[in-house]
């Protein structure tokens, strides 16, 4: 009996699971790669939305460390010819410390102060990766990063990226439910009576900020190898931009929010960009009938109705009873 | 007589050219309930958060079981014992009412850096207990913003009560209350200090609160402590009578 209503409620997830591990041999190597793009940015987004959804800061200069991610990771393989693994981590490291960095000065603010810091380090980086040409390649990028030979094959990858994406979103799920997400909520929802209780906001803020930069670090070392290439556009505001439409498309308040917001946004751009070149018009529209359609975002007004239904289902049965 | 839990000496806060808390000394003895009283504009909230550090002093010092807390920031304030409530309730709207109180019993437990098991495992018990006691159980599932004003009040407190405090102030715990509420409120505060030996200080406008629950009541007017005594020494002061109690005491 346990075991069905657990079967009844994760049931689209195990379904989503086998979906994606069978896609490379059901669908086109072109969908293969969008669905790559998705994931990784999906990553991102929830990265971006531990900050933005949970603990109810703006952040505009997320893109700093998934580009610092990619960065780190192609320069130590085409110029020290490191090991792909490791660069994967030196990745993540160079994020986190930089995410250290620029987090302990942008969790002393709040709202659009934090917003427009977060703006102002990120294109920081930017230009300083942009105009360094002699050490990163300024803005020719870097080109021929290629991962080890057993993950060449476009099929090979996307198994990595889908490993990688998984365990990622578990562990923010867990992070998200735990004791400490718990505090970024409360801090959300009201700093001063969190504080209160004997919190240390800024301390908690730059733990949620390090973790976020360290996930979008990885989205960035894992994209790039796929790629084989970078370039400094990874780092700019508009890249930034991304995971904040993903979150209100989909729903920054829904875990899964930013994940279906990206994968919506990911295939119609790839659709789209088979006819036309005005992608950011069609996009803007969407986002602009999301807004006032449905202020939660897609999952959020999916949620919002569900849980109406079960009031009303649950109001029913009470009645019943008293009848 | 029992030793103070917590004592102020000369504490002052300008704001500007405005004097709102005037070269105050107060004890506060363990397991007492203390009233702070006064007019509006007398400095009581000001007084409240010289205490536990929302302001920081202009000049005195506060010391809390003996040792000086004056240079410390509120949140360490709060893990050594002093919780507070605030005038204008302060809640979390978008949180359960469970959630809410667990957030309480998290923090003060140093619990909320764990990162991976699901935070509803933690301290169920308590938090159960806490909701009893307060009488929001059957609400537990609801979000703090959908609970009605006196039940938001009571929220706070139970929230408050989740850090296990020594010293509880509450800024005015009854304020928007029913005449029903107000009266499960004091019996609650009372039972609070019986029990769990807690120490209360708190302000309160309404005046039949104030001489119903105080064992000791602190007069401000003007940022100045103009008495402080048993409630029967404040209410034949004469001074206390001149600028503020007029008839109503």
């Amino acid at each position: 009996m346990k075991n069905r209503s657990w079967l009844k409620k994760n049931g689209w997830l195990i379904l989503l699971i086998v979906g994606f591990l069978i896609a490379p041999f059901v669908i086109s190597k072109f969908y293969i790669t969008i669905l790559c793009e998705a994931m990784v940015m999906s990553l991102f987004a929830l990265s971006f939305n531990l900050l933005f959804g949970y603990m109810g800061q703006l952040s505009f200069g997320q893109a700093a460390f998934y580009g610092l991610g990619g960065y780190a990771v192609a320069m130590l393989m085409t110029k020290l010819q490191f090991n792909f693994w490791l660069s994967l981590v030196a990745g993540v490291g160079l994020a986190s410390l930089v995410g250290l960095i620029v987090g302990y000065f942008c969790v002393r603010l709040r709202g659009i102060y934090f917003a427009v810091l977060t703006l102002a380090f990120g294109q920081l980086i930017f230009v300083i990766i942009f105009k360094w040409h002699d050490f990163t390649g300024g803005d020719d990028g870097i080109q021929g990063v290629f991962p080890p030979e057993y993950l060449k094959s476009i099929e090979a990858y996307y198994y990595l990226i889908f490993f990688v994406f998984a365990l990622s979103t578990l562990v923010l799920w867990r992070l998200v439910n735990s004791p400490f997400g718990q505090t970024l909520k409360a801090m959300r929802e009201n700093s001063e009576r969190t504080e209160f209780l004997g919190i240390h906001i800024a301390r908690y803020q730059l733990i949620a900020f390090v973790i976020a930069a360290a996930f979008a670090g990885l989205a960035g070392a894992i994209w790039v190898p796929f790629y084989r290439s970078v370039a400094p556009s990874y780092l700019t505001w508009i890249k930034s931009g991304e995971p904040v439409m993903a979150a209100i498309l989909g729903g920054p308040n829904v875990f899964l929010g930013p994940v279906l917001g990206m994968f919506i946004m990911t295939f119609i751009h790839a659709y789209i960009l088979g006819f036309t070149h005005f992608w950011p018009i069609i996009m803007g529209t969407i986002i602009l009938i999301i807004i006032f359609v449905l202020p939660g975002g897609i999952l959020g007004f999916a949620k919002e109705k569900l849980k109406e239904k079960r009031d009303i289902q649950n109001q029913e049965q009470v009645g019943r009873r008293s009848g | 007589m029992a030793e103070p839990i917590l004592q102020t000496f000369n504490i002052t806060k300008d704001f500007g050219k405005l004097r709102a808390v005037n070269q105050v000394n107060l004890d506060v003895k363990k397991g007492d309930i203390h009233a702070i009283i006064g007019p509006n504009g007398a400095g009581k909230s000001t007084f409240f958060n010289l205490i536990t550090g929302y302001h920081k002093v202009t000049e005195g010092k506060v010391f809390y079981k003996g040792s000086e807390i004056t240079p410390l920031p509120a949140y360490q304030r709060c893990q050594r014992g002093i919780t507070r409530s605030f005038q204008i309730t302060s809640i979390y709207p978008k949180l359960t009412v469970y959630e809410s109180v667990l957030m309480g019993l998290l923090a003060h437990r140093r619990k909320t850096l764990t990162f991976f098991p699901s935070a509803k495992k933690f301290f169920k018990e308590e938090v159960w207990k806490i909701l009893e006691d307060v009488g929001l159980a059957n609400q537990a599932n609801v979000l703090g913003e959908s609970i009605s004003h006196g039940d938001k009040k009571r929220l706070e407190l139970a929230i408050t009560l989740g850090t296990e405090p020594e010293i509880l102030l509450l800024d005015e715990p009854t304020c928007g209350m029913s005449p029903e509420e107000t009266e499960s409120t004091m019996i609650f505060i009372r039972r609070l200090v019986n029990e769990k030996g807690l120490t209360i200080l708190f302000t309160e406008h309404d005046m039949s609160v104030v001489f119903g629950i105080a064992r000791r009541i602190s007069v401000l007017h003007q940022g100045t402590l103009i008495a402080d005594g048993t409630p029967e020494q404040v209410r034949n002061s004469e001074e206390v009578q001149r600028v503020y109690l007029g008839g109503v005491a």
